[in-house]
């Protein structure tokens, strides 16, 4: 136990030292990160709170409807935990650097398993549990649970997340006994992203939009029926849905009964992952420290690519983008994201091809005109959203061989410039698609079609600006993994004034273009004044897309010109 | 070749280089010995323009590193104490992107590219993606990337660090030949003995500040003791040998 204690202190002193002794602008940062993660704790239980309240007014159903709520966070809660234990067990036991001092301890296998599994149960439940907890108190809240409710949400949750931290682990430790831990990190990567891809998928093409028209159902025996939760008595989950429900509605039935279940499965579980661990955690840590030899597959179709995308390049900035398009696509933690963002892509058109303008009770010429208007800033955020991954990230993804740029005599600007337009060309095209096919599904006018195509052609050139200029002032080369990057304070930052970028110029853009079209629609010419305000508003245009380049260049040329590795 | 102007540098006010003048002639090979903290990396780190001097001036071949980075670095090859390297890219691709940022035509840089990885026995591994390469394998790498743009100037820092034996003696070797070449090498290290073998002037920096310069016998003078380089430094640093008091 001493020794369990030791091993697990660095993390404890490590947290307790960053919190002491943070520089002003970290402690800035901590704070505004609480702030927003406490904003959204209280647009959550707030939520909850309204759709339980809504649903205790419904006879009958009310509380069956919360009852089957309940048992789907449970399933999801449960199913995030061994997702997230599977990920994160990876890294902490078999993958993280300071792994080797462990080993070369004398502290025995077991202590080791035990103080990385210890890591890995914090790691994987914090988020789960903190976000859960809303959710959990507008239940007691709504159902007025006295105290043996909340004391119950302890003796429920910690073996509920032992079982899942222990599958989770067992998981991780079959998977690295038949691959390295390298390729079972690449296979991971890709099942989840695969998984997240199918779930997305589904849930958008069941169109949930659905569920709000009465003319879907014809019964209650229906509508339920397809609120139906995958639950089953065999799940843990299951049981600690039982003994919350029983607390919140005082029914006493089989609540000791499901404690047992649950806390001796946990006992077990544990029991069963120490053993597993003595007999396979060694030489799954032992083969993951093994040197991995590259595969040649997709080799001559990479440097094709590598060809293509730097041949209008000089020699400096070629070997610049070379180089990050063969570490993109060596890096499965990265283009496997390109999957997340092709999905949101897809459901963005589908969702265009299935508007049922036909039904509107608005004249659909003007709908269409409108929607495409709006279409403008829509594509402008799936843009953003994009960028926010890739393009934030791109000074930052240097690392920490940033030395290798800062010691050649390739210049800051030129290095910056170089980030830009590597990441211009591809966006242009995409956002181009984007519109031009959704106008096209929509049926819009040519000059919708026309002002649509050139507003998100220049909106394009801000919102890379924006993302490397920005990416530079908040550079992080010390990441252990370039996704931390893009949810970092410095991405907050991007979002926000990218937004602003896009929202401004679309506000400009509103007037003029709703007195083009009223004007063409009721067959009369626009006014000298109107005349007047459409040119203004569009020079304003021109003005706010050459600030949203210029700036952020220049702002981060001068952070890169001050950086001190 | 190679010139400090009061250069200094402040952390956090913090005194890391304190008003540093130093002249070293071309074909020199300079050690830069001190203990650790002494400034020696914040030194190189300003010489390579990986760090700004709060005051004073660096000149390199006759041209200041502040005015004229982009001339200053392409004569410079650096090759840093720690192998941060991308990762993801193979031992030729890597010595290729470091051939483009130095502005080298494509003629025969293959060709060249297969002469430095012969050379740092990498020839097997040339194709390998440079995470799966030791320690030392990219230390060698380093340097070979160092070399390909044929440097006037070579700064290094810890040179030997994750070197085998042989390795060893292979760097030291180049080191010589570029001297003799007319190159010059500002070298940063712990090892004294590769100081005292290779180096034709030491300078010995404690606490931001050069407290002894010269060849090895000048050393000896200043110091006042006969002896190798290592009670040299000790005496200078006011440092002892473990139980010398007992």
């Amino acid at each position: 136990m001493r020794m369990f204690k030791l091993l697990i202190s660095p993390r404890l002193i490590s947290f307790k030292n960053g919190l002491k002794r943070s520089r002003s602008n970290r402690k800035i940062k901590i704070l505004v990160l609480t702030g927003a993660g406490s904003l959204f704790w209280l647009v959550l239980f707030f939520l909850t709170y309204k759709v339980l309240m809504y649903f205790s007014s419904q006879e009958m159903i009310g509380d069956i409807l919360a009852r089957h709520l309940l048992g789907m966070v449970f399933l999801i809660f449960f199913s995030i935990l061994i997702f997230s234990h599977v990920i994160i067990a990876l890294s902490n036991l078999y993958l993280s650097d300071d792994l080797e001092i462990y080993y070369s301890s004398p502290a025995t296998l077991t202590e080791v398993f035990l103080s990385r599994s210890f890591y890995t149960v914090f790691d994987s439940s914090w988020m789960v549990v903190v976000f859960g907890l809303p959710l959990m108190m507008a239940y007691g809240l709504v159902y007025h649970a006295g105290l043996d409710y909340y004391l119950s949400l302890i003796y429920v949750s910690f073996p509920l997340i032992i079982i899942s931290a222990c599958l989770g682990i067992m998981v991780i430790m079959l998977l690295v006994r038949f691959f390295p831990a390298q390729k079972a990190s690449d296979i991971i990567m890709l099942m989840s992203v695969i998984l997240i891809v199918i779930l997305y998928l589904l849930f958008r093409f069941l169109r949930p939009e659905r569920l709000v028209n009465p003319d879907a159902f014809v019964s209650i025996a229906q509508y339920l029926g397809a609120l139906k939760t995958p639950d089953s008595p065999y799940l843990p989950n299951h049981w600690a849905t039982d003994i919350l429900w029983a607390r919140l509605t005082h029914y006493a039935a089989a609540q000791v009964f499901n404690a047992i279940l649950l806390w001796s499965t946990a006992f077990a579980m544990v029991v069963i992952d120490i053993w597993i661990a003595g007999r396979i955690y060694f030489s799954g840590f032992s083969k993951a420290q093994e040197a991995k030899r590259r595969s040649h597959t997709g080799k001559r179709m990479l440097e094709k690519i590598v060809s293509a995308v730097t041949k209008p390049f000089g020699p400096e900035s070629a070997s610049l983008i070379a180089k990050d398009v063969r570490t993109f696509f060596r890096d499965n933690s990265q283009w496997s994201q390109l999957l997340l963002l092709a999905a949101l892509v897809v459901v963005y058109i589908y969702n265009f091809s299935v508007l049922p303008l036909e039904r509107s009770p608005i004249k659909s010429i003007y709908l269409q005109n409108a929607l495409s208007f709006l279409n403008i800033g829509l594509a402008g955020f799936v843009i953003l959203a994009i960028s926010a991954r890739f393009i934030f990230p791109a000074v930052s993804s240097e690392g920490q061989a940033f030395w290798i740029v800062l010691s050649s005599p390739l210049s800051s600007r030129r290095f910056l410039w170089s980030k830009y337009f590597a990441y211009l060309l591809p966006m242009l095209i995409l956002s181009e698609v984007l519109i031009i096919y959704t106008n096209y599904l929509l049926k819009v006018t040519p000059f919708m079609m026309a002002l649509s195509s050139v507003t998100i052609f220049f909106l394009v050139f801000g919102i890379v600006a924006l993302g490397i200029g920005l990416g530079a002032v908040y550079p992080n080369f010390h990441h252990e993994n370039i996704a931390q990057v893009a949810t970092g304070f410095g991405a907050l930052i991007y979002m926000i004034s990218s937004s602003v970028f896009i929202a401004l110029v679309i506000m400009l853009e509103a007037g003029p273009v709703y007195a083009i079209l009223s004007a063409h629609f009721k067959g009369v010419s626009i006014t000298y004044l109107q005349w007047v305000w459409v040119v203004c508003s569009f020079i304003g245009v021109i003005f706010v897309n050459i600030f949203a380049v210029k700036s952020p260049m220049a702002a981060g040329l001068k952070a890169l010109n001050s950086y001190e590795g | 070749m190679i010139t400090f102007e009061n250069l200094t540098k402040i952390y956090r006010g913090i005194k890391a280089v304190d008003n540093l003048n130093l002249n070293i002639p071309q074909g020199t090979i300079f050690g830069f010995i001190g203990p650790n903290g002494a400034g020696k990396t914040t030194t190189i780190k300003m010489m390579v323009g990986v760090l700004r001097p709060t005051r004073g001036k660096i000149y390199i071949n006759g041209l200041e590193i502040a005015k004229e980075p982009s001339k200053v670095k392409s004569i410079v090859g650096f090759i840093p104490d720690r192998p941060f390297l991308y990762e993801k890219l193979s031992g030729i691709e890597f010595l290729r992107f470091k051939a483009g940022l130095y502005r080298m035509k494509e003629n025969r840089l293959n060709e060249k590219i297969l002469d430095l990885l012969n050379l740092f026995e990498l020839s097997d591994w040339g194709d390998e993606l440079i995470e799966s390469y030791s320690h030392g394998m990219k230390q060698r790498l380093i340097i070979a990337s160092a070399m390909i743009h044929k440097p006037r100037v070579i700064i290094v820092d810890e040179p030997m660090v994750g070197l085998d034996p042989k390795g060893a003696k292979l760097v030291k070797e180049i080191f010589k030949e570029w001297a003799n070449d007319g190159a010059t090498v500002f070298m940063s290290t712990h090892t004294l003995a590769l100081a005292q073998e290779v180096c034709h002037q030491i300078a010995i920096v404690d606490k931001g500040r050069i407290v002894a310069s010269g060849t090895s016998e000048d050393l000896k003078k200043q110091a006042g003791i006969e002896g190798n380089l290592e009670s040299i430094f000790l005496k200078i640093t006011g440092g002892q040998y473990p139980g010398e008091n007992v």
